[in-house]
């Protein structure tokens, strides 16, 4: 079942990548360097849905304590945190030549950067504490209130003056993109969410085995 | 604007290095752990197997 996912997951990758640089035209305005808006917003995707698998899971955990919420929850943050540094990374490289500069302190990018720090800090509190029962407890309860910040990230481009600029998809109303270039999109956010249940899928089960050896 | 493919390239050629290199420590990991799991239980199998052939504990 897994290696069937991990077949489809490189199918729908290779896909998306002919998407962006065949089937996708030249952006007029920014010319070919807009081709990594098919990494970088998939990415962010990735990373929202990550920190909201990481929220339901942490209190399932909290209510019911079941061992596999936590499992998920520790899978999908570490996932999470992976996709949130490439989103930063890969928007720092498409900022150089349309914006002029590595990086600004605008609200966009800032508050990307804290929820980065603040999972990263789940991470590492889940590796600072021995007791397991313990860790995963205190872990569920970063998890749920980092979780505030994911709507914080995606407003911020509306509630404060950013350099950044407003979501062009996942917004109310009509869209303003032409229709190929966001067909292009929606396979690579197809693709990149087919990675990320992979990738979680195949964690979570190694941080069963890891509790297992333990026990 | 000019196209900037160097910038292009280094965006995708990041993120491949960074999703391959995930990939490979969640596959190495996951074959140590499958590794010591059919050790442990070849271990458990051999004990379980003596203790019949001596009888039970006293």
């Amino acid at each position: 079942m897994r290696r069937l996912l991990g077949g489809v997951t490189l199918l729908g990758l290779a896909a998306g990548f002919v998407m962006g640089f065949v089937v996708a035209p030249r952006e007029s305005t920014q010319g070919n360097v807009q081709r990594i808006m098919y990494l970088h917003v998939p990415s962010v995707w990735v990373a929202y849905l990550a920190f909201g698998v990481v929220l339901v899971a942490s209190i399932v955990y909290l209510v019911r304590r079941a061992e596999a919420a936590d499992q998920l929850a520790h899978a999908s943050a570490e996932v999470g945190v992976l996709f949130t540094g490439l989103t930063i990374a890969t928007g720092s490289i498409w900022g150089k030549p349309t914006w002029g500069t590595w990086w600004t302190w605008d609200a966009r990018l800032t508050s990307v950067s804290i929820l980065f720090v603040m999972y990263l800090g789940y991470l590492l509190l889940r590796g600072m504490i021995d007791d397991r029962e313990r860790g995963a407890r205190f872990a569920a309860v970063l998890g749920i209130v980092a979780a505030f910040n994911i709507p914080l990230v995606h407003f911020s481009v509306y509630w404060w003056r950013t350099l950044h600029q407003p979501p062009s998809l996942m917004k109310p109303g009509p869209g303003t993109m032409p229709g190929i270039i966001v067909a292009a999109l929606l396979v690579n956010f197809a693709a990149f969410t087919l990675l990320y249940v992979y990738f979680v899928a195949k964690r979570a089960r190694l941080l069963r085995l890891e509790a297992e050896a333990e026990a | 604007m000019p196209d900037n493919w160097g910038f292009v390239i280094a965006a995708y050629g990041l993120a491949a290095i960074v999703l391959i290199a995930y990939w490979r420590f969640l596959f190495r990991r996951e074959k140590e752990l499958d590794d010591a799991g059919t050790v442990r239980q070849h271990l458990s199998q051999e004990s379980g197997a003596q203790r019949t052939q001596r009888g039970p504990l006293p």
